[in-house]
């Protein structure tokens, strides 16, 4: 039995709700290939909107035949080159148009799949047929260079309202029912994902008392950005106390962003509170290494995030530039520029009988004294550890 | 061949040269002569010579092959026990050499050893105890467990006197022909908090400018070591404006090299140079100890800091 998914997947243009502008942008590109100014195409946006949908019932609609290459298929340069190769080089049979559709670009894995992108890009560049290209963040790293070589076309995320009215449909022709309650819950909940409501919708409609699914979040990544831009500006919600879980960042760096970015956005009283929320998380962190008793986590999760945004008064509108944290690149940075201090410190200290650290820490006080040639020669620095101590 | 680190050139060589200290220097050579130490114990501020005594301890038991049977830690330094471990093992396993039947390890800084290491250390201490002897010594003899402080001789150094840092920096400046007045002097021993070994440096350092020394180039010196750039990071963040507070406490921790727990210190001290009310300055030293507290205890010491930052724009804010 196929799934609702599989079986409402749409099979016309007319069947797909909410994306009206990109397929038109689509349709045109496609039309005037090879004349195009860029000869691939890059459709961005987050999982279930219809992506990969609209591009097969492209070729469904213009007739044309689909070569598909997705996360499931090894895409090293080789194996790249070898299921593309055949397909770009051959003429069809009764000269069809040939669409080829790389999905998942950005999920191609950085060892295994290596120099697949860069394959990719220069068969994009010598390719006599339309490449459409996929990606849940089009704005990654991953496919940066990809990026550059392709249109981009962004798909919106679908509205609830629009969910809730594909999901009606799909009740009316499988004779089922919910409340609107479980309706309106699946359709926010999914938050423009329609395959996930869809699969939702599936799974309410064959229980028995569907007001009784408890219908969780669906797990989407969120990048840091939003998550901050979420806990920074909107009003403090308990949702929040989940957002570091779909973020794929281990919670020690994303408490370097909040330090970076917090006063970027708060002032005055608000910035305070908020750091002095911060610091509570970072103590409660420091609890948890040390007595290894890890139900801390939940304080130090609480702060960082509701914490942090329950510190201001009210929600910040507008926009706000946030940026990467820089702290750990300068300490990083300094401690190259010092590193010959600490050589240093351990060749002073065994001649003065004094530890290493409280050399480094009384470095102002000793510095003068090293810059005594006599006292560089009975130390025996070298030319690199003088040239040190003469500047610094 | 004397050392030009005038520390090292001036340090005593025998327990009469030892400034202050009369009682513990008399004890402490009463029980070298009968050639069978116990493991002793010194306790006492930086710069009192508890390193000073050691050495001479060792050198008077072994003669010219103290080299041979003597093992130098610093427990700050060398980190977790069982490097101290190892080394003890390795050092501990040859026999000694001359008419004394064991060797001595000077443990310094003992009290930064965790209880666990320490627990670790006085295992040690008891397995080597027929061919090693111990010396630790410790800022506060408070931070040593039980087990340790009984198996050793405590001896408790006093903070040395002025008259007796000076006396020793009046020894130096003679013999390498400087010329320093009483106020210089006064200000060498009050930049040291009392320090010895810090006065001779700072004395070498200001010596290294000028061989006339004098109050104000010994206050110079002094205010260029002293991270002077934390009042200005108060002053930014009691103006209200906290990002530059925070730009200027990374760029003094960083250029300046200087840990958390410096910062602290300095901006305990430097809150009584604030122009705030008083009621603030116990409020903002209330916090201060909270978070140096927590430093201590092993949070994120930047973190923390940017949390005390934020009270003072409070406190400038009238909050």
């Amino acid at each position: 039995m196929k799934t609702w998914v599989e079986k409402y997947r749409p099979q016309k243009f007319t069947d797909i709700f909410g994306q009206d502008e990109a397929i038109e942008k689509i349709k045109t590109y496609f039309e005037k290939f090879p004349k195009v100014k860029k000869k691939a195409l890059l459709l961005g946006g987050s999982p279930g909107i219809g992506k990969t949908t609209i591009v097969h019932v492209l070729a469904k609609e213009t007739g044309a035949e689909i070569f598909e290459l997705n996360a499931s298929d090894l895409r090293n340069k080789s194996s790249m080159t070898l299921k593309l190769k055949p397909v770009l080089e051959q003429v069809s049979l009764f000269n069809t148009k040939k669409l080829i559709l790389v999905d998942e670009a950005d999920g191609v894995s950085g060892t295994e799949d290596r120099g697949g992108l860069s394959e990719l890009i220069s068969l994009i560049e010598k390719s006599p047929y339309p490449i459409i290209c996929t990606a849940n963040d089009a704005w990654g790293k991953k496919v940066s260079d990809l990026r550059k070589k392709c249109e981009l076309i962004e798909l919106k995320e679908i509205s609830p309202a629009i969910i809730k009215q594909i999901l009606k449909n799909i009740l009316e022709k499988e004779n089922k029912e919910v409340t609107l309650n479980v309706l309106n819950k699946i359709a926010i909940n999914s938050r423009g994902d329609v395959r996930s409501a869809i699969n939702d919708l599936e799974a309410a409609s064959s229980l028995d008392n569907p007001e009784e699914i408890e219908i969780y979040e669906r797990n989407k990544k969120e990048d840091i950005f939003q998550v901050m831009k979420k806990i920074f500006q909107e009003k403090a919600d308990e949702k929040m106390l989940g957002l570091f879980d779909k973020v794929d960042m281990p919670l020690d760096e994303i408490m370097l962003w909040m330090e970076e970015n917090i006063s970027k956005v708060y002032s005055g009283i608000e910035l305070a509170k908020a750091y002095q929320r911060l610091a509570n998380a970072d103590l409660f962190k420091g609890r948890i290494y040390k007595q290894q008793y890890w139900r801390f986590l939940v304080y130090e999760n609480i702060f960082t995030s509701y914490g942090i945004s329950a510190s201001k008064e009210d929600e910040k509108k507008g926009f706000y530039k946030y940026t990467k944290p820089e702290r750990i690149l300068k300490i990083w940075l300094n401690n190259v520029k010092h590193a010959k201090r600490k050589t240093i410190a351990e060749k002073y200290s065994k001649k003065t009988h004094v530890g290493m650290k409280r050399i480094m820490s009384e470095w102002n006080e000793v510095k003068n004294i090293l810059k005594n040639p006599l006292v560089q020669k009975e130390l025996k620095l070298e030319v690199e550890e003088i040239a040190y101590v003469m500047k610094y | 061949m004397t050392s030009e680190i005038w520390t090292e050139k001036y340090r005593p060589k025998t327990y009469e040269e030892v400034a202050g200290q009369e009682d513990i220097v008399k004890r402490v050579k009463a029980l070298t002569n009968s050639m069978n130490i116990p493991h002793l114990m010194f306790a006492g501020p930086a710069g009192t010579g508890k390193s000073t005594l050691a050495l001479i301890v060792v050198k008077d038991l072994f003669g010219e092959s103290w080299r041979d049977n003597y093992l130098e830690l610093n427990a700050s330094d060398e980190r977790g026990i069982n490097i101290v471990r190892d080394k003890v093992k390795s050092f501990a396993r040859t026999k000694s050499l001359g008419n004394v039947p064991f060797k001595v390890i000077f443990l310094d800084e003992a009290d930064a050893l965790t209880p666990e290491a320490q627990q670790a250390l006085r295992r040690t201490m008891e397995n080597y105890s027929s061919t090693c002897r111990f010396i630790l010594s410790c800022n506060y003899q408070s931070k040593i467990i039980d087990p340790i402080q009984s198996r050793c001789a405590v001896f408790r150094f006093k903070l040395l006197e002025k008259k007796d840092v000076t006396k020793v920096m009046k020894l130096i400046a003679e013999k390498e022909k400087l010329e320093i007045d009483e106020k210089g002097f006064e200000a060498l021993y009050e930049g040291s908090e009392g320090d010895c070994r810090r006065s001779v440096n700072l004395m070498q350092s200001t010596a290294a400018v000028s061989p006339k020394i004098t109050k104000d180039l010994v206050n110079t010196i002094i205010s260029e070591a002293k991270p002077k750039d934390i009042k200005l990071v108060l002053e930014y963040a009691l103006s209200g404006d906290f990002e530059g507070s925070k730009n200027k406490l990374l760029d003094v921790m960083l250029k300046e090299s200087i840990s958390g727990q410096d910062v602290i210190k300095s901006i305990q001290k430097e809150i009584w140079n604030l122009t705030i009310e008083p009621e603030v300055k116990v409020k903002l030293t209330e916090k201060t100890g909270e978070i140096e507290f927590r430093i201590v205890e092993g949070s994120d010491p930047f973190v923390q800091l940017l949390s005390l930052l934020a009270s003072f724009v409070l406190a400038g804010l009238g909050k």
